[in-house]
C-alpha cells in the first residue's frame, strides 16, 4: 500500500503568477504578496466570560487582545479584533494552533480553526491607497487608518478582514487582507484589475510580515 | 481642408498653437489645436451646421460651450468605441478624432427626413398619443418602429465596449463642485484651514467663467490669479484637484457620485488604463460652486445655426480664439450680454447691432455703440432669416411697434442666467424664486451642503469670491479643522440689471427645448388641453426630458406656461430634480463587473483538478460546481451522467460537496440551541454520531435541511444546503443573539475551512481502506451508518469521516482542511483506480437523490411544510422550536395540501419534464382542477426511464393513481403514475450495509 502525499496547496496557487503584472515602470506601484501556510484561530468568549478570557489571553500572549477594531502584534502572533469578545490569532509553525490554545482557554472560549478558511494577502507600494480605494469603501488616509487599525469589511460583496501592519523600513504603509479561501482567486483577479495601471510586483512568501 | 482654420483669430486664446490636431467630422478633414473642444475646432473651421433636430430634422448649430448643450450632439469615435449623443461642446479634441452628425439621412446637408417639417402642424405635443391609438396592435409592430427610425438621436455601437471602467471611493472634509472663482476661493479657504479637500471640475481646465470672461482679482489678471491659486493649492498636503470630473449626484449620508473622464480625451485609453472612473465621494461638507447657465430667449427661428448663447460666443472668441461669426448681433435683456459685444470688438469682429429689451441702456454702453458704429435697438428679435448655412438676417420688433432688420451672420442671445440648482435640489429640494435676477436659486440644500457664487444667484465676481471663501472656511471649521484661512481674494462687483423676457411672439417655430423640438406653441397647446401642472407639461410635451435634461429650456418653458395660465413663475413651480446631472455611461456604473467579473465567484479546493479533467461547470449561486465529467466519445450530457450514476451504483464514485454550508456550533448550550432551531432533537445525539435535521422559518415553512454531527460534548458540526449557507448562518446568528441570548453558544462559519467529498457506491470501503490509516475500523460495527468521527489518513494528516448517504448507496463523506483538498482528490483517484473510481458531478448527484426520493431545492421551495415533504413525523412534540406554532396553522395542516410524491410516465419511453401540471385523468386542464406540478425530474439509469418528484394534492393517498401531466409551455400532454417517491432501494439496505 502506498503512502500518500498531502502537500498543501494555496487557493491562489493557480492564479498567482510571480513577476510584474500590468504597467511596467521603474518601480511597480503595488507590491502584492500572498502569505502561505499560516495558523489562524478564531477565539470567541463563552457567555459572560469576556473579562476572564481577556485576562487569560493577556497571560498567554503577553499582551491584551484588542477589544476595538485593532490588530496588535505580539512577539510571535498577531491578534486581530473580529467582533465583540472575539478575536483572531494569526501565527506560524504551530505556535498557536487548536491543540495548544484550546486547553489554555478551556471553559472561557470557543475556538474554531480558520487556518485553511482564509487566504492572506499583504499589499504595499507607492500606489497602495490609490488602488485600495477601488476595492474598499473605507477611508485609508494615514491619519484615519493608522498602524494597527483593523476592519471587518467587504470587497466586491466579499467579506474581508483588513488591518494595517507595521510600516516598511522605507516608511511605506502595509495593508493585510484576510479573505475567505473559496473567494480568494476571484478577489485576486479583481485586485489585479484594480492595480494593473500602476504595475504590480507579485510574490508569495511563507513568512508573516 | 485640413490646416486652414479660417475662423481662428491670429492671437490669443487658451490653446496651444504649437500642437496642431487633425480630426474628421462627417468624413471631412479639419484641424484644430490642443486645448480645443470639438465644438471650438468646428467653430474655428467655419462649420455652422452640426446636426439635425429630433423631430423635425431642422438644421442645428452649436448653441452653448458647455455640458448644457442641446444641439451639437455627435457620434464620437467609430466601431465598438462609437459613442452616440456626445456633446461636441465638452468633447476634447485629440489627434485623429472622428465624429459624425446624427439623425440625418443620407447626409447632414441633404436630410430627406427634413420633409417632416412640412407636416410640422400635426407633429404637436401629444401627437403620438393622439394619432397612433388604433388599431392597438399596430403600435408595437408598425408605429413604434417607424417612429423610432425617423425620430431619435445617435446610434449605439451595437458591439461590446472594448474599454474598461473603474469605480473608486474617496473621502474628504470638504468637497467642492466647480473651479470657477467661487470654487477656487472655497478650496483656498478650506485647504489653508487644514481640511482634506476634493475639488471637482467638469472641464479639463480650471477657472470656470474666468477662462472666458477674465477680470481682475487681488489686483492681478484672472489668469495670473488662477495660476497662483493652483500653485498654492497643489502645495497643500490634502487638497486633491480632479479635472474632467463631474459631480452628478447627491446620496444619503454625505455620499456623492462623480464621473471622472480619465481618458476620454484620447483616442483610446493607454494600456492598463480605464476610460472613465465612477467616484463615490464621502464628504463631511460640500460646497456647490457649480455656476450658472445662461438662458435663451424664445423667438421664431431661434434654432437657426449661428444663433448662440452670448456667453458661449465670448467663450469661443476669448478662450478658443475662434469666431462663430464675422458680423454679430446681440439680443439681450440684461447687462451681462454686453460683455459679448466688448469681447467681439476686442477681437476685431464687426457688431451689426445690439437689440436690448430693457428700456434703459447704460451711458457706457451707448458710448461703446457709438464708438463701434452700431445701433442699439430697444426691442426684441422676432424672426431670423437663414437656414442650414446659418443666420443671414434678423428681424426686430422695436418698442413702440416699428420693425427693423439687421444683416448679421451670427446672433448672440442672453436672457439672463439660471443658477445650476441641480445638486442642491436632489433630495427633493425645490428652489425658490428670486425676483431681482428673475431666476430660481437654492432654497436650502441636502445636509452638509451649501451653494455659493453664481450657483447661489450671486453673479458678480466679487460676490463669488467672498461667498466661496466664507463657505470654504466655514466648511473646514464644521469638519473640525481650525487652521487659518488667510485673506479673502478681492474683486469688484460688475453692474447688474435685467428685465425678464422669455418669449417673443412672432410667426414661425420658436423653440423652447431644442433637443426635443418642443416649441412655445406646444406649451400653449398643453395648457389648452389641461396639462397645466409642470409635471404633466413635462411628460406631455417631453420638455426637459432629453439628454440635456432641459438645462437651457426648463425655466423658459415654465415661464411660458406661467404666462398662458396667468400665474407667476414661482406659482407655476419646478419639476423634481433628479440625478445624474449629466448622462453617465452604464459602463461606468458597472466598472470591472462585466463578463467573467460580473460577480465574485467561489471555487472549491478541487476546482482546478476538475478543470484538468475537462469537467463542465455550472454556476450555483456564486459557486462553480462540476456538473459532469465528459469522456471522449460521449455524445451528450445524458450519456456522461448516466455513466457516472451507473459507476457509483455498481462500484464507487466521489463528488465534491465542499459547497455545503458548514458551521461550528459550540458551547455548553450548543445542543439546547440546536433543539430550538431544528424541528427534531439534537441534544440527545451521541458524540460521534450524525443526524439529519430540518429547520423551519418563523412562519412554519421549511427553511433548510442538512446533517449535523456531534464531534464532542460541546461541539457540533452543522451543514446546510449550498444555496442557503449564508442565509442559514444569518438566521442562526439572529436566533443566537436576539431570540436566545441566554444560551451559551458560539457559531463560526467553517464553510471554507474544509474540503469535503462524498464517496459513494458498494466499493466505498475498499477505496477508503486504501487511504485511511489501517488502524481505523471502517467495518459496519466499527463505523455504523450515521457515524461521524476524526480518522488518520495514510501519510500523516487527519480527516473527518461522516457515514451519511444522499445517493442511497453505502457512502461516506470525508473532509480535510481545505489546502489538502487538491491532494485529497488526487489521492482518491489514485487509491480508487483499482476499483474504477469515477468522479461525478452535480447532475449525477441529483439523479441519485431523485431515485432515492430525497428532497432538495425544488421541493424546499419556501412554500412547503415538513409534512408536505413527508417529514412531518420529525417534528418533535416534546419541545418548542422556531416555526412550531405557525406550522400548526389551519391551512398548513389541511388534508388536501400538495405533498411530495413520486411521478413516472405510464409510457416508459416518454420524457417527464419539471413544471408540468398534474390534472386528474381525462379532465380538461384548468385552474380549477390543477392539483400540483412536477418539481424534479431525471432520467433514471437504474429504472431505465424518466422519473420525477412532484407536489400533488393528497399525493400520498393516491399512490398508483394514473393522472394527466399537462405542459402548456412545451405543448406536451401525457399520462403519469403517482408512486412512492423512493424509487431506489426503498428499505435502505444498501446505505446501511
Amino acid at each position: 500500500m502506498a503512502e500518500f502525499s498531502w502537500a498543501s496547496r494555496s487557493p491562489l496557487e493557480q492564479a498567482l503568477v510571480t513577476g510584474v503584472h500590468g504597467a511596467r515602470g521603474v518601480e511597480a506601484g503595488i507590491l502584492l504578496t500572498e502569505i502561505r501556510n499560516f495558523d489562524l484561530i478564531q477565539v470567541m468568549a463563552r457567555r459572560g466570560k469576556g473579562a476572564e478570557l481577556a485576562k487569560a489571553a493577556k497571560a498567554r500572549f503577553g499582551m491584551a487582545a484588542p477589544d476595538t477594531p485593532k490588530a496588535v502584534q505580539t512577539k510571535d502572533a498577531t491578534l486581530i479584533w473580529s467582533g465583540p469578545d472575539q478575536f483572531l490569532v494569526l501565527s506560524k509553525d504551530g505556535k498557536y494552533a487548536m491543540n495548544t490554545l484550546a486547553p489554555a482557554f478551556s471553559g472561557l472560549a470557543s475556538l474554531s480553526d480558520q487556518s485553511h478558511a482564509r487566504a492572506l494577502i499583504s499589499i504595499s507600494g507607492a500606489k497602495v491607497r490609490t488602488m485600495l480605494a477601488k476595492l474598499l469603501s473605507l477611508d485609508l488616509h494615514p491619519a484615519v487608518f493608522q498602524v494597527g487599525a483593523a476592519a471587518a469589511t467587504s470587497i466586491d460583496h466579499t467579506s474581508v478582514t483588513l488591518w494595517r501592519g507595521a510600516d516598511q523600513t522605507d516608511g511605506r504603509a502595509v495593508f493585510n487582507l484576510l479573505v475567505f479561501a473559496t473567494f480568494a482567486e476571484s478577489l485576486w483577479h479583481t485586485t489585479l484589475d484594480a492595480g494593473a495601471e500602476y504595475g504590480i510586483d507579485i510574490r508569495y512568501s511563507e513568512e508573516l510580515a | 481642408m485640413a490646416g486652414v482654420q479660417a475662423n481662428r483669430l491670429a492671437n490669443g486664446g487658451l490653446i496651444d498653437r504649437l500642437v496642431s490636431l487633425n480630426f474628421r467630422f462627417d468624413g471631412k478633414s479639419f484641424s484644430g489645436f490642443q486645448g480645443d473642444t470639438l465644438a471650438s475646432a468646428l467653430v474655428a473651421n467655419g462649420v455652422k451646421l452640426v446636426g439635425r433636430s429630433f423631430k423635425y430634422h431642422r438644421p442645428r448649430g452649436i448653441l452653448t460651450a458647455g455640458s448644457e448643450e442641446p444641439n451639437a450632439l455627435v457620434e464620437l469615435r467609430s466601431g465598438a468605441r462609437c459613442e452616440p449623443n456626445t456633446k461636441a461642446t465638452t468633447a476634447e479634441l485629440y489627434e485623429g478624432l472622428e465624429a459624425a452628425s446624427q439623425n440625418r439621412w443620407p447626409s447632414l446637408r441633404h436630410d430627406l427626413m427634413a420633409v417632416n417639417q412640412l407636416f410640422a402642424p400635426i407633429f404637436v405635443a401629444g401627437f403620438y398619443y393622439k394619432t397612433f391609438m388604433w388599431p392597438a396592435k399596430f403600435w408595437e409592430a408598425i408605429y413604434e418602429p417607424a417612429i423610432r427610425r425617423a425620430a431619435g438621436l445617435g446610434r449605439a455601437a451595437g458591439i461590446a465596449d472594448p474599454d474598461h471602467y473603474d469605480k473608486a471611493w474617496a473621502h474628504c472634509d470638504v468637497l467642492i463642485a466647480g473651479s470657477g472663482p467661487a470654487g477656487l476661493a472655497a478650496a483656498l479657504a478650506a485647504g489653508r484651514s487644514g481640511a482634506r479637500v476634493i475639488l471637482c471640475e467638469e472641464d479639463f481646465a480650471l477657472g470656470g467663467r474666468l477662462l472666458s470672461d477674465g477680470g481682475t482679482i487681488d489686483g492681478m489678471p484672472a489668469a495670473e490669479w488662477i495660476s497662483r491659486t493652483l500653485t498654492e493649492l497643489v502645495a497643500l498636503p490634502d487638497v486633491r484637484i480632479m479635472t474632467r470630473t463631474t459631480l452628478f449626484g447627491v446620496y444619503d449620508g454625505g455620499t456623492y457620485g462623480a464621473l471622472e473622464r480619465v481618458n476620454d480625451h484620447l483616442p483610446s485609453p493607454p494600456e492598463h488604463q480605464v476610460r472613465q472612473r465612477l467616484w463615490r465621494i464621502v464628504a463631511k461638507r460640500c460646497v456647490v460652486a457649480a455656476g450658472a447657465i445662461e438662458r435663451p430667449i424664445v423667438f421664431a427661428g431661434n434654432d437657426t445655426p449661428g444663433v448662440m448663447m452670448a456667453s458661449a460666443m465670448r467663450t469661443y472668441v476669448a478662450r478658443y480664439a475662434a469666431t462663430p461669426a464675422r458680423r454679430i448681433a446681440l439680443f439681450t435683456n440684461n447687462e451681462d450680454g454686453w460683455r459679448t459685444v466688448e469681447t467681439a470688438l476686442g477681437a476685431g469682429l464687426q457688431v451689426a447691432a445690439v437689440v436690448d429689451a430693457r428700456p434703459d441702456v447704460s451711458p457706457a454702453h451707448r458710448s461703446l455703440a457709438s464708438k463701434g458704429g452700431f445701433p442699439v435697438l430697444n426691442g426684441s428679435v422676432s424672426a431670423v432669416d437663414g437656414g442650414k448655412d446659418g443666420v443671414s438676417k434678423i428681424s426686430v420688433s422695436l418698442t413702440g411697434g416699428a420693425r427693423a432688420e439687421v444683416e448679421a451672420d451670427g446672433l448672440a442671445v442672453s436672457g439672463g442666467w439660471n443658477p445650476a440648482v441641480g445638486l442642491t435640489s436632489y433630495h427633493r429640494g425645490r428652489p425658490k424664486w428670486q425676483d431681482n435676477i428673475a431666476a430660481f436659486v437654492p432654497d436650502g440644500a441636502p445636509p452638509g451642503m451649501v451653494a455659493v457664487g453664481a450657483a447661489n444667484g450671486a453673479f458678480t465676481l466679487g460676490a463669488c469670491l467672498s461667498q466661496g471663501f466664507a463657505a470654504g472656511a466655514q466648511a473646514a471649521r464644521d469638519a473640525g479643522r481650525s487652521g487659518k484661512a488667510g485673506s479673502v481674494p478681492v474683486a469688484a462687483d460688475e453692474a447688474f440689471s435685467l428685465t425678464p423676457l422669455w418669449h417673443v411672439a412672432g410667426k414661425g417655430k420658436a423653440f423652447v427645448d431644442q433637443q426635443h423640438d418642443v416649441t412655445a406653441s406646444d406649451i400653449e397647446l398643453a395648457q389648452r388641453e389641461g396639462f397645466e401642472s409642470v409635471e404633466h407639461l413635462k411628460r406631455y410635451t417631453t420638455l426637459g426630458m432629453a439628454t440635456d435634461q432641459g438645462k437651457t429650456s426648463n425655466v423658459a418653458g415654465l415661464a411660458i406656461m406661467a404666462a398662458v395660465t396667468g400665474k407667476s413663475i414661482p406659482e407655476t413651480g419646478t419639476t423634481i430634480y433628479r440625478p445624474p446631472y449629466v448622462p453617465v455611461a452604464i459602463g461606468a456604473f458597472a466598472g470591472h463587473h462585466r463578463d467573467e467579473n460580473f460577480h465574485a465567484t467561489r471555487l472549491t479546493p478541487s476546482h482546478h483538478w476538475a478543470a484538468e479533467q475537462g469537467a463542465i461547470f455550472v454556476d450555483t449561486g456564486l459557486w462553480k460546481r462540476a456538473q459532469w465529467y465528459p469522456r471522449a466519445g460521449e455524445k451528450d450530457w445524458l450519456e456522461s451522467v448516466t455513466r457516472e450514476v451507473k459507476a457509483v451504483r455498481s462500484g464507487v464514485g466521489f463528488c465534491d460537496v465542499s459547497t455545503l454550508g458548514k458551521i461550528d456550533v459550540h458551547g455548553p448550550d450548543a445542543g439546547a440551541f440546536l433543539d430550538r432551531v431544528y424541528i427534531n432533537t439534537f441534544s440527545n445525539l451521541a458524540v460521534g454520531k450524525a443526524r439529519y435535521g430540518l429547520m423551519l422559518r418563523e412562519d412554519g415553512m421549511v427553511y433548510d435541511d442538512g446533517t449535523t454531527s456531534r464531534l464532542a460534548e460541546e461541539q457540533y458540526f452543522l451543514t446546510t444546503t449550498t444555496a442557503k449557507a449564508g442565509p442559514v448562518m444569518q438566521h442562526l446568528e439572529f436566533c443566537r443573539q436576539v431570540l436566545f441570548p441566554e444560551l451559551d453558544v458560539q457559531l463560526t462559519s467553517v464553510s471554507d475551512q474544509w474540503a469535503q467529498f462524498s464517496i459513494a457506491g458498494p466499493k466505498t470501503r475498499d477505496l477508503l481502506r486504501e487511504i485511511v490509516d489501517p488502524a481505523e475500523d471502517l467495518s459496519n460495527e466499527g463505523f455504523p451508518f450515521m457515524g461521524a468521527r476524526e480518522v488518520a489518513l495514510r501519510g500523516g494528516i487527519k480527516a473527518r469521516l461522516f457515514r451519511i448517504s444522499f445517493s442511497g448507496e453505502m457512502a461516506f463523506e470525508i473532509s480535510v482542511p481545505a489546502r489538502h483538498g487538491d491532494a485529497l482528490v488526487r489521492n482518491l483517484m489514485q487509491a480508487g483506480a483499482p476499483f474504477g473510481v469515477t468522479p461525478y458531478g452535480t447532475e449525477a448527484l441529483s439523479v441519485m437523490r431523485i431515485e432515492k426520493g430525497h428532497v432538495a431545492g425544488p421541493e424546499l421551495s419556501g412554500t412547503t411544510t415538513a409534512a408536505d415533504l413527508g417529514l412531518g413525523k420529525m417534528m418533535s412534540t416534546k419541545k418548542d422550536f422556531v416555526g412550531r406554532v405557525m406550522a400548526g396553522r389551519e391551512a398548513l395542516v389541511a388534508a388536501d395540501r400538495q405533498v411530495v410524491v413520486g411521478i413516472k410516465p405510464t409510457d416508459k419511453a416518454s420524457r417527464l419534464r419539471s413544471g408540468a401540471h398534474v390534472i386528474p385523468k381525462s379532465e380538461i386542464p384548468g385552474p380549477g382542477n390543477d392539483q400540483g406540478y412536477v418539481t424534479s425530474v431525471c432520467f433514471s439509469p437504474t429504472l431505465d426511464q424518466w422519473i420525477g418528484l412532484g407536489l400533488v394534492e393528497r399525493g400520498r393517498e393516491r399512490i398508483g393513481e394514473i393522472v394527466h401531466a399537462h405542459d402548456p409551455l412545451r405543448g406536451e400532454d401525457y399520462d403519469v403514475e403517482l408512486c412512492n417517491p423512493v424509487f431506489y432501494d426503498p428499505d435502505g439496505g444498501r446505505q446501511r450495509g
